[in-house]
């Protein structure tokens, strides 16, 4: 009999717990509810504005939110993020094409903002009555702007490149040091940098390569042509431009000749050849700085410069959008363009590190008398700001980052793994051509 | 395994009085089944119609919010149609399945799944047998070696693909270090095929082995003690014992995780993604670790091919089912001739 | 006769003796009690399925710098409150918890309860359809979920439930696999004398199930919660499509902003994938009890 009670016990206990189950499952079906109710009127009246994001934009950390909430009491300002672009942007997606689940402003990255104004300008706030035009690059603002004129972003950071250098390792190699000096080496052509990398091979410290990578060099390269993988109607010509075969050619060059590291970028094995000082160059935008520093030895602060590339080019950077389904449209846009004008721009480049992509603000003091702690006290607002100018008006298709990987990742790296340029380039292009079939 | 017994013939049990316990329907006369029929109807009723009661919920849940997403992928697989605009759809036929004979990428990821799937499953499934039947010793601290066990199924993909790629690192990794202590060269176990692939294998290995252990142990807790009393009068040792006490009585269990594996090894995307999580997801410069779970994700997700990814889900479905006809016919095959 | 029956059935049949083991089920291996060996592998594996975790924790408590730096540090740095503190704040992780601990328990207890009595219903009743229907649910595990996201946000969209848990919660209560676990645990399992003995004693169905079928599956079912638990609290390709920061997230969603920057913060990132682990372990503690006793104590040792 004692069994039988005792079994009758745990059966209750097991009805208890499940039907405590379904009892959480109805609560929190109204808590649902509840949650949204009060976001609509609770905040004591106060509107809410959403920021959907990924990791690089920094706006919460440089303070702008509470700034801005200053300046406008009643608005209440909350961004949701995800830190890497490739689980931000596919949800993103998803929700533009069902129109739901949007933030009041979403952030786009540069290598989705063709395909975002390809596909749904119809959803987006046209920005080109809230940003001033003047204010930015203007390469930065045709990216965003679609053929009917519509400004479906603006921007907020771009990546103009330069190259760092360590100047302890250059010296070693009886290479110059100066950063006018060591710009003049390969000023206007990419394969003088190549041929300086065969200089520095010839003396180079044991263990260091001239560049970190294969791919940061082809990036840098391709970063600065004007037409790369798309022509202007739209049509990919990535395999027909002789300026990309060109760039990858010099590229496998380098990775033949022994000039770059056997790495792919962002890789944990990547960061460890920062930290160990094994390579003396590395094309950088200014964000490429704070990652050095983050991933450096204390003792090698200061052992760092920076030179003008042999071509000014770009690389990164991202834009603000406002979809049109968002209860606020109109303080959000607002408040995207508050958040890219110079001021917040220059702010943001202080104390984050995203070089403006509003050329107003280059003139400001906050990014005028910048300075960085890797690079010995170089005047980095001064470097990098003739560089963002000199950015070609680059034409950007929607599959550019797709293109771009497969030439890096599935290419030129392979020739730092002892396979030819020719059979690297083949597999780069069967990637490519395979991942671009729909 | 025990035999089944017919339960819609159970007996009335108390409504009933002295009911026979359990000859079949077929077997009662007429008369004496119309009486208990009618003494019974709810009882019948409740023996008739609870087996659908307790099946229903699963059923209907699936309507709810399993059918559409097939259905949907399996129409968007006879459509050219992107992620971007998932409803516009424009019809291919049959385009998308064609198109993978001279998919060489489908192929070679075909193989890697394959080869993967078996350097992973099989010393998983052996381990976990191995852990689960010492765990089910009397030990001290029991629940803490239970805790441990599931902790990589626990740990977030962030973590983890950090750790295993510094484990795995050519220049600076744990392995290679060492390796070279005992005087092996170091391995480049992201860009060399069968590196990786073994990289890649220890990592479902580490994830999965402690969750089977588990799952054995949960079995091997229901197994009669006399069974292993007898066996040890008999003088069997331990060994004996897992041998013919252990196994056979979890037959059903290593079938339930030999289908689970396998299902799971064919779809499988998570570690090779997490081994190269800088890269996208091509499984590597030469796709040489990529999976058809990862093409798949790559075409769908990464180049947005909503289509063609939907293709692909589809012959990985069509390819289980073949092993498991093939698995059916030749079971039936060695059950029959034995 | 040591079962849950008041008085055996007047008329039953003499059962084969080999059957009887199932009623006088014990617990298993419980009395070999394991030798130096056993420990030693027990041993190993623990250390290498722990150390990814420990070494996660050993990453939050150093800087970028260190961790960057080789040979990679192997003892704990200073800063693991700090960070873990930081964690906690940025990402919100008090209201994250909360809300997973209601997805990941409410599906973990309801996919248990319905899979124990479908597995039920598969394993030891007749009916008809059976074995079709058990294809069906295998057959619904063979399709690979990563496409069925996208047709599922465009119903989740159309029924307005973003920033709200049941979209999280509702779709993952279709899980085949535990009910197909289920069913091959209680084949193995549950002798179907014990059924009909219950049976014999009036019992109809459901109180089968209750007095019977739970008692027996309760390690099953326990490791069944415990996994389930896991994989709904460790789920992000979904919830990054239907929850955000500013709506219910849960833990996965707010910690998947930490660390963001230019150069992402490894060490912030080790923290919030810490905590996100941490309850974890601490369920499996309670549940890992659960499945240390007999199965049939309940029901057998009267």
């Amino acid at each position: 009999m004692r069994a039988r009670i005792r079994t009758a016990r745990k059966a209750m206990v097991l009805a208890a717990v499940a039907s405590l189950g379904a009892g959480l499952l109805a609560g929190c079906a109204d808590d649902g509810k509840d949650e949204e109710s009060s976001s609509q009127g609770g905040n004591g009246g106060k509107t809410k504005i959403t920021l959907g994001l990924f990791g690089s934009f920094g706006f919460e950390e440089a303070g702008l939110y509470a700034e801005y909430e200053k300046l406008h009491p009643d608005i209440d300002v909350q961004q949701t993020v995800i830190e890497r672009n490739e689980n931000y942007y596919p949800p993103l997606v998803n929700h533009l094409t069902t129109n739901s689940g949007l933030q009041d402003i979403q952030g786009i990255e540069v290598g989705n903002i063709n395909e975002v104004a390809n596909n749904y300008a119809d959803k987006l706030v046209d920005l080109s009555k809230y940003g001033k035009e003047s204010d930015y690059l203007p390469w930065k603002w045709q990216q965003a702007t679609t053929k009917s004129g519509q400004t479906i972003g603006l921007g907020t950071d771009v990546g103009p490149m330069a190259i760092c250098y360590r100047k302890d390792l250059f010296e070693a190699a009886g290479l110059p040091t100066d950063r006018e000096e060591v710009g003049k080496l390969w000023a206007g052509d990419w394969t003088k940098l190549v041929e300086v990398g065969k200089r520095f091979k010839a003396k180079a410290p044991e263990g260091t390569t001239f560049l970190d990578s294969p791919g940061g060099l082809l990036n840098a390269i391709i970063g600065s042509e004007k037409e790369r993988f798309y022509d202007a109607s739209g049509k990919v010509i990535y395999k027909s431009n002789p300026a990309v075969k060109a760039a990858f050619d010099l590229t496998a060059e380098a990775g033949e000749e022994g000039l770059v590291g056997n790495q792919t970028q962002f890789q944990p094995a990547w960061d460890t050849t920062i930290a160990n000082s094994k390579f003396a160059a590395m094309s950088c935008p200014p964000w490429m700085l704070g990652y050095i520093e983050s991933k450096s030895k204390p003792e090698n602060a200061g052992k760092w410069d920076v030179a003008a590339p042999p071509k000014a080019g770009n690389w990164g950077g991202s834009f603000l959008a406002v979809p049109k389904s968002g209860k606020n449209a109109e303080e959000a846009a607002k408040l995207a363009a508050w958040l890219t004008a110079p001021e917040q721009q220059a702010k943001l480049f202080s104390k984050r590190g995203s070089f403006p992509s509003a050329q107003a603000a280059y003139d400001l003091p906050l990014v005028t008398d910048a300075k960085n702690k890797m690079t010995g006290d170089a005047p980095i607002g001064q470097i990098f700001a003739p560089l963002a100018k000199e950015s070609p008006i680059q034409v950007i298709g929607p599959k550019d980052q797709i293109i771009q990987q497969g030439l890096t990742d599935n290419g030129v790296v392979l020739v730092t793994q002892g396979k030819s340029p020719k059979e690297a380039w083949d597999n780069a292009v069967k990637t490519i051509d395979n991942n671009l079939e729909k | 395994m025990a035999t089944r017994h017919d339960t819609a013939a159970a007996p009335p049990g108390k409504e009933g009085g002295a009911a026979p316990a359990r000859p079949p329907v077929e077997a009662v006369p007429p008369e004496v089944a119309k009486k208990r029929a009618r003494l019974s109807r709810r009882w019948q009723r409740d023996v008739r119609w609870s087996p659908y009661a307790f099946v229903s919920p699963f059923f209907l849940l699936f309507a709810a919010f399993g059918l559409f997403p097939l259905i949907y992928t399996a129409w968007a697989s006879l459509h050219t149609v992107e992620l971007t605009a998932p409803t516009d759809m424009e019809w291919a036929g049959l385009r998308n399945y064609t198109r993978i004979f001279d998919d060489d990428f489908y192929w070679n990821a075909a193989k890697n799944t394959l080869t993967i799937g078996i350097i992973s499953t099989v010393p998983q499934l052996m381990m976990a047998l191995g852990i689960a039947h010492i765990l089910n010793y009397r030990l001290r601290a029991s629940t803490f070696y239970r805790v441990a066990m599931l902790a990589p199924y626990a740990t977030s993909i962030a973590a983890a693909s950090l750790v295993f790629v510094l484990l795995f690192g050519r220049d600076y990794g744990m392995i290679n270090w060492a390796l070279d202590l005992v005087g092996i060269d170091r391995i480049d176990w992201q860009n060399e095929k069968w590196p990786s692939q073994i990289a890649v294998s220890s990592i479902v290995i580490w994830r999965w082995t402690g969750y089977n252990a588990l799952i054995y142990l949960a079995a091997m807790q229901a197994i009669p003690q006399d069974l292993y009393e007898s066996a040890a009068l008999d003088g069997a040792n331990r060994w004996q014992q897992f041998l013919h006490v252990t196994l056979p009585s979890l037959r059903p269990t290593i079938l339930f995780t030999v289908v689970v594996s396998t299902i799971g090894a064919s779809q499988l995307f998570g570690e090779p993604l997490l081994f190269d999580a800088n890269k996208g997801a091509s499984g590597g410069a030469q796709h040489q670790f990529q999976t058809l779970g990862l093409y798949m994700y790559e075409q769908g997700w990464v180049n947005q091919h909503l289509g063609r990814a939907s293709a692909i889900a589809w012959t990985m479905f069509l390819i289980l089912i073949v092993i498991g006809i093939v698995n059916y016919v030749i079971s039936r095959r060695l059950r029959a001739s034995s | 006769m040591t079962t849950t029956l008041t008085k055996p059935p007047a008329d039953a049949e003499p059962k084969p003796p080999k059957r009887s083991r199932g009623l006088k089920a014990a617990r298993a291996g419980g009395q070999m009690h394991a030798g130096p060996v056993a420990y030693l592998i027990l041993a190993v594996f623990t250390v290498v399925s722990l150390f990814p975790l420990v070494w996660t924790a050993i990453a939050a408590s150093r800087d970028n710098q260190r961790l960057a730096q080789t040979p990679p540090p192997f003892w704990f740095g200073s800063g693991l409150f700090d960070k873990l503190e930081l964690a906690w704040t940025d990402a919100n992780l008090g209201e994250a918890f909360l809300n997973t601990t209601i997805v990941a328990g409410v599906s973990a207890l309801t996919i248990v309860f319905l899979s124990t009595i479908a597995g039920f219903a598969f394993a030891k009743l007749k009916f008809r359809g059976r074995g079709a229907l058990m294809l069906i649910v295998i057959g619904t595990m063979m399709v690979p979920p990563q496409l069925q996201v996208i047709p599922l946000y465009m119903m989740v969209a159309k029924l307005d439930w973003t920033d709200q848990l049941q979209a999280v919660i509702l779709p993952s209560l279709v899980s085949a696999f535990g009910v197909f676990f289920m069913r091959q645990y209680l084949l193995q399992a549950l002798p179907d004398e014990i059924i009909e003995a219950a049976r014999v004693d009036g019992a109809n169905s459901w109180r089968v199930v209750w007095h019977v079928v739970f008692p027996t599956a309760r390690p099953a079912m326990a490791v069944l919660g415990m996994l389930m638990f896991v994989q709904t609290w460790n789920d992000f390709l979904w919830p990054f499509l239907v929850l955000t920061q500013t709506g219910n997230p849960t833990v996965q969603v707010a910690v998947a902003g930490l660390g963001r920057g230019y150069t992402p913060d490894q060490s912030l990132i080790m923290a919030g994938a810490l905590l996100g682990t941490l309850p974890l372990l601490l369920v499996f503690a309670i549940f890992g009890k659960q499945i240390v006793g007999g199965i049939m104590q309940g029901a057998v040792k009267g």
